[in-house]
């Protein structure tokens, strides 16, 4: 029965990053552009179809994985300039209605455009097949999944901390006039930061599919549980969503041998004791 | 005056006569109402099984020579919704002829407001409930309940399987999760099989990795997922990335057929066992009608939920007009007992609880090289028919 325990912990540890992945870009916008995205989940699904469609037209799974997300930045950069920027400066409950409502009609297009029922897309050939590790399995995609999204963790550390442009975004995010009086041009730059954490989301999109499919209402669940992620970490910060994207895979994939049927409540219950401890979140600043 | 009446009475004969078949064309016009899900989270379901209704509502103007009208009512996937819907229908259009509703929470209660008005309502859900213990005069199920879905996938798999003897269920935490897993376990017992364990999900859940493990560490030789649309699709397919159709069979016991299987596509389908309420290849007159009719007018094959809301809406039809009973008490009694040529062979409207009785499936997935067309996803292992006989029923009419 240990056995168990210790395997479900390992499942846990690849599931939590997988939610880092989902979540990443939530955080990053959040925090750098303090805007809150209620059109993530829609995002991912964008994401998730274009896998299914680019893997359906090419067969190729690594050219959705490279053209997948770059889509979807684009997406969101046409979005922000046309959009988005213009409700920055309004309050959070303006930025979550604008976004609510972008992510519907993402919703009810993809319905019109790849129709209600859900898709498949295979996982690629190179990763088929399972690590054994005595009666239990580990398939290889998953295994792919977790150095992949620890390698885009470290890409995006050194992006946002040792770059000029990591620089100016931070800077931008305290003070836009300061930024703004040293010659930058700050729209560019938070356009450029939406794409990138919208671009996240489509990422974690395509690389979701093979394991979950693409459906048309994949979104809410998607936004439900990023959300959970970045409250946890603490709104905004990157190292919050890598550790609480870690506790909330472990919780869950614990809890499926404790006490199954409430391993999703238990995510929930794991925020609820974060915010009555540290309100701001594990790594979130007051 | 003797000469001159003559004349008008034949007149007044002959013009009955002519009048007649154009006064039976005149009746009243019979108006249908569709209760399903064209949006939200079962649109996908809705949409075929609307399509269904409408493509019998079509046929029927022609085949019954009459006047029908079809009205929609979208339940959004909301029985809170539908409610209102059907209320506003009763109330202010005198509806009293429904049938649909995907979800059972849905049914039950259109089935209870639509008794409310001694009208009647036909359904496709699946919560025993329906045909059991809130069963009600005015509700009808075309769909096998659970303890069918059951007995007709595990007896004959375990038939086919005779050295499987260890099976691990994964099953939703609600209602109709347990009625199958109480179904399943009463099998095991009596076919002296070992239930090595279940892993409890709740109706929220879309990652099926943890639950998965449980069954991994089992070691069954049946994965038995008592789940049903998007969780047991998500869990068929994590079944198959962590490789455990190579370690076991797998049977998903409440599939919904062809729909489900163009979402999993081949490759996931392939080798695995699936309970289905309809087969667009089974050979029966009904059936071959139907997949013709449904290629001729939408130009594919009929899905599960299109060919249950086709039938119960021409079944519902056809009695009303046979019996000249649009509604009411009369229209129920005329559906009690009534035998018909459905899409699984003869069907018949079981008096004592409303419930059809119809063959339930046992599939099994081909590989993709071997499907003879696009549809053609699986093979039928068996056929059967498994109800609760009506003396053990809980259901009093």
């Amino acid at each position: 029965m240990l056995n168990v325990y210790l395997f479900q912990v390992l499942n846990g540890l690849g599931l939590g990053m997988i939610y880092f992945l989902i979540s990443v870009g939530l955080t990053l916008i959040f925090g750098l552009l303090n805007f809150v995205n209620f059109a993530h989940g829609a995002f991912f699904l964008v994401g998730s179809y274009l896998c299914y469609t680019l893997v359906s037209l090419t067969g190729n799974f690594w050219l959705a994985l490279v053209a997948g997300p770059l889509l979807v930045a684009l997406l969101a950069w046409a979005l922000e300039r046309s959009l988005i920027q213009r409700i920055y400066h309004l309050p959070h409950t303006f930025q979550i209605l604008v976004t609510l409502g972008i992510a519907l009609i993402i919703q009810e297009l993809s319905i019109m455009i790849w129709g209600p029922v859900g898709k498949s897309i295979p996982t690629p050939e190179a990763l088929q097949g399972v690590v054994r590790i005595g009666n239990f399995a580990y398939p290889y995609y998953r295994l792919f999944l977790i150095g992949f999204s620890a390698l885009v963790a470290v890409v995006l550390w050194l992006l946002l901390e040792r770059t000029r442009f990591g620089a100016l975004v931070r800077a931008g995010s305290e003070s836009t006039e300061m930024v703004s009086l040293l010659g930058s041009n700050i729209f560019r730059l938070f356009s450029v930061t939406f794409a990138l954490g919208v671009g996240l989301a489509g990422l974690a999109g395509v690389l979701s599919a093979p394991l979950r499919g693409a459906h048309p209402f994949i979104g809410p669940e998607v936004l439900g549980l990023a959300f959970v992620v970045v409250v946890i970490g603490g709104m905004g910060s990157f190292s919050g969503a890598l550790v609480a994207g870690l506790i909330v895979g472990v919780v869950q994939s614990l809890m499926t041998s404790l006490w199954p049927q409430g391993a999703s409540l238990m995510i929930y219950a794991a925020m609820a004791v974060v915010i009555l401890l540290r309100p701001h979140g594990l790594f979130g600043r007051a | 005056m003797t000469v001159r009446k003559t004349p008008l009475l034949l007149s007044a004969l002959a013009l009955g006569l002519v009048a007649q078949p154009l006064l039976a064309q005149d009746q009243e016009p019979l108006t249908f109402y569709g209760v399903k899900s064209l949006s939200g989270a079962f649109a996908s379901y809705g949409k075929y099984a609307e399509m269904g209704s409408r493509l019998a509502v079509e046929e029927a103007r022609t085949s019954l020579g009459r006047d029908i009208d079809y009205v929609s009512l979208d339940t959004e996937g909301n029985a809170g919704r539908a409610i209102r819907k059907v209320q506003e229908a009763i109330n202010q259009d005198g509806a009293r002829l429904f049938n649909g509703a995907t979800l059972s929470s849905t049914a039950l209660a259109v089935g209870k407001e639509v008794a409310g008005v001694e009208g009647v309502f036909m359904t496709p859900a699946g919560a025993d409930e329906l045909t059991g213990t809130e069963c009600n005069a005015s509700t009808f199920r075309w769909s096998v309940p659970t303890y069918g879905a059951i007995r007709e996938t595990l007896v004959p798999l375990m038939e086919a399987l005779p050295e499987a003897k260890r099976f691990y269920t994964i099953t939703p935490e609600y209602v109709f999760g347990e009625a199958l897993l109480d179904n399943a376990k009463a099998v095991f017992e009596e076919a002296g099989v070992e239930h090595v364990g279940n892993s409890y999900h709740s109706l929220q859940e879309q990652e099926f990795s943890g639950y998965l493990t449980n069954a991994m560490a089992a070691s069954p030789d049946v994965l038995v997922l008592l789940n049903f649309g998007a969780q047991s699709s998500n869990a068929l397919r994590q079944a198959r990335n962590f490789g455990l159709n190579d370690q076991m069979d797998i049977l998903m016991v409440w599939s919904a057929g062809l729909d489900q299987f163009e979402e999993l596509g081949a490759a996931n389908v392939e080798g695995i066992y699936f309970g289905a309420q309809y087969w667009h290849e089974v050979d029966t007159p009904f059936n071959n009608e139907l997949v013709a009719a449904v290629r001729d007018a939408y130009d594919i094959t009929p899905t599960y939920p299109l060919a249950a809301d086709y039938t119960m809406t021409r079944v519902m039809l056809e009695v009303a007009d046979q019996s000249g009973a649009s509604t009411g008490p009369a229209l129920i009694e005329a559906l009690e007992g009534y035998t018909y040529q459905g899409p699984t062979g003869e069907e018949t409207i079981r008096a004592s609880d409303h419930q059809v009785i119809k063959d339930y499936y046992l599939l099994q997935g081909k590989a993709q090289d071997e499907m003879d067309d696009d549809d053609d996803y699986a093979d039928v292992i068996s056929a059967g028919q498994s109800f609760v006989a009506p003396e053990d029923s809980p259901c009093q009419l």
